[in-house]
């Protein structure tokens, strides 16, 4: 048998991801380096809802939430690293000394150690996915009812962040954050490192969905996008598969929230308010939802145009509606996205 | 008792905002299929059109009832037209669009009126309290109460007693054969969509003068809202209607010895326990399908 490896997604995707790594050789400015990380970041992000919405036909309007968890872990973490300037006994984080608390709370306590963060930082949003999987595909809710509920519990997270503001730091997020250090190895957010960082967790999860999209669960999953109850009367159990799509979503949509950390240098409860999970539904919906690459694409389209827009002051009010515009006109005239452009042509 | 009743009144205002803006949705959603995510900014509308009438021409709340009304009501009308109609047959789509309506919503008032917090006064003849089983209770709460059981009552004639009450209904239930039998489907959905729309903004006029205003207040509505579409099942109107009385009524009794976010977050949780148990919701009735 013949294999086109044009028509090889192993191999185009080995080639995309190389030339990525190419990439600071050709730009070597800090600012933009930094720039294209949080840009290749949110294109994970992309890949994330495109695992839940695009294969398994989840509509999970609250896929930041699961950046956000991700996110605050790493930054719960990197601040317990940071020297205690302004800091009151025992190494209190600075917000919460401003808040009048004594004592470092007990669920701040295991991310002294930078691997139990990291390990959180997958394993919260993964946790609240069996959850949210188990209630809601459990009980066979329909699509409206999960992009309800995905969406209102992502608000309701958002809100506590901003409530519990004595632990979380509320408005202001966790700033002041310590570099990540592995070994003695320092990832500078402005420096080749973090990019290149970045980058290998890109293609570990490139792959890693190309796996799982070409396995006999991937197949399930894009069965049960189709005719969900067809799936479930060939024997499959399809709350089990839904769940364990939303959980991949989860921990991906996880990673990326800490990567997002590492390069930004802070953590806010923006990170998981309906703006960005708008954003990253409207990634996917341009991008093509239905293409890993696509989406990962689209991503990296709209938010680099966005950066560069919003650096004009006429864009920076009238993008939001812009966007608006697109994500409509996509909607209703390209539901494949740009990637169902170019399956058309084959 | 004393308790009881003392939570039931101060429960009263926010069930009755709530009611009006979870009809509204029922009724779009109950007949179209269609979850209008723009639902929260058509009540955001409400009050700035509100505050605009008050601002500029002097119109006091009741007077500019109607107007209110009829303006986002022709709002609705034409965005169901011109977007919504072209995906009903792809339903889920229509949450995106609708979401994409809706910030490009926010984002308007945002450029044109600005974003900073906006108040409005309550009438000055509704401001006193009056006293009720010994509570004191401003009056202008229970005219929200009593106009919110007004609009239901409105809706339940125009959707039960009347003709195009009557169409609304065969297009629910099967819209090829309502048309077959020469029901202009598509001006049902049209004028459904409209009077969601219009109930929306009116919650949206009545919250204005107990809350601030801002481009964001859709999205605090809203979430109750569709706790209350979740948790009662489409349906049937006097299930929309109980479902925001026990949401309303649990959120208020919670939130009276924690605050309004633990409360919003404890009410959800309860509801995504009671979705693995009834996912057609409490109050659907059994329809053959």
């Amino acid at each position: 048998m013949k294999i086109d490896i044009f028509k090889n997604k192993f191999f185009l995707y080995g080639v995309f991801c190389f030339l990525l790594f190419l990439f600071p050789l050709i730009v070597n400015d800090p600012f933009y380096l930094n720039k294209s990380s949080t840009y290749i970041v949110f294109g994970l992000l992309a890949v994330s809802l495109s695992i839940s919405w695009g294969y398994t036909g989840i509509l999970n309007l609250g896929n930041a939430v699961f950046f956000g968890l991700g996110s605050y872990c790493m930054a719960m973490s990197l601040k317990l690293k940071t020297n205690a300037i302004h800091t009151g006994a025992g190494g209190l984080p600075d917000f919460m000394v401003w808040n009048n608390v004594v004592e470092l709370p007990w669920f701040w306590e295991p991310f002294y150690s930078l691997s139990f963060g990291i390990f959180a930082g997958i394993a919260i949003p993964v946790i609240l996915a069996i959850f949210l999987g188990y209630f809601i595909f459990g009980g066979r809710a329909s699509g409206v009812y999960v992009a309800i509920i995905t969406l209102a519990s992502m608000i309701v997270v958002y809100l506590l962040i901003m409530d519990q503001q004595r632990y979380t730091g509320g408005f202001n997020g966790i700033t002041d954050l310590s570099t990540l250090k592995i070994g003695n190895f320092e990832f500078d957010a402005y420096g080749p490192s973090a990019y290149y960082l970045i980058v290998s967790v890109m293609t570990f999860i490139f792959f890693l969905t190309l796996l799982v999209t070409k396995s006999r669960a991937g197949l399930i999953f894009q069965a049960i996008r189709d005719d969900e109850n067809r799936v479930r009367f060939l024997g499959y159990n399809v709350g089990v598969y839904k769940t364990a799509s939303l959980c991949i979503s989860a921990g991906i949509a996880g990673v990326a929230g800490m990567l997002y950390t590492i390069v930004m240098e802070f953590a806010s409860p923006t990170f998981m308010s309906v703006p960005l999970s708008l954003s990253i539904v409207i990634w996917c919906a341009v991008g093509g939802r239905q293409s890993i690459f696509g989406s990962f694409i689209g991503a990296l389209i709209i938010t680099s145009g966005s950066g560069f827009l919003s650096e004009s002051e006429t864009f920076l009010h009238t993008w939001t509606l812009i966007m608006g515009l697109i994500f409509i006109l996509s909607v209703l005239f390209l539901p494949k996205g740009l990637a169902g452009i170019f399956d058309r042509k084959k | 008792m004393d308790f009881f009743i003392s939570q039931l009144i101060s429960s009263l205002s926010i069930t009755s905002i709530l009611l009006m803006i979870a009809l509204g949705l029922a009724i779009i959603y109950g007949t179209t299929g269609v979850i209008n995510m723009a639902h929260g900014e058509f009540v955001m509308i409400g009050a700035y059109t509100s505050w605009f009438f008050q601002t500029q021409f002097g119109m006091g709340l009741i007077e500019s009832i109607i107007p209110i009304f009829i303006i986002t009501a022709t709002m609705g009308f034409i965005i169901e037209r011109m977007i919504i109609r072209h995906l009903y047959n792809r339903l889920l789509d229509t949450i995106l669009a609708t979401w994409g309506i809706g910030v490009i919503l926010q984002q308007l008032i945002r450029l044109s009126v600005g974003s900073e917090l906006k108040y409005l006064k309550i009438p000055p003849y509704m401001a006193e309290s009056m006293s009720l089983f010994g509570q004191q209770v401003s009056i202008y709460r229970v005219f929200i109460f009593l106009f919110a059981i007004a609009i239901f009552i409105l809706a339940w004639f125009l959707i039960y007693k009347t003709k195009f009450g009557m169409k609304l209904r065969a297009v629910t239930q099967n819209k090829d054969m309502a048309s077959c039998f020469g029901i202009n489907s598509g001006m049902v959905y049209s004028f459904t969509f409209a009077f969601g729309t219009g109930l929306a903004a009116l919650a949206g006029a009545f919250v204005a003068p107990l809350k601030s205003i801002s481009p964001e207040m859709g999205t605090n509505y809203i979430i109750d809202a569709f706790m209350v579409v979740v948790l009662g099942g489409v349906e049937s109107l006097i299930g929309t209607a109980a479902s925001s009385f026990i949401i309303g009524g649990t959120s208020n009794f919670i939130a009276s010895f924690s605050n309004d976010t633990l409360a919003k977050a404890l009410v959800l949780v309860i509801i995504i326990f009671i979705l693995r148990i009834k996912p057609e919701g409490l109050f659907a009735k059994k329809i053959r399908s």
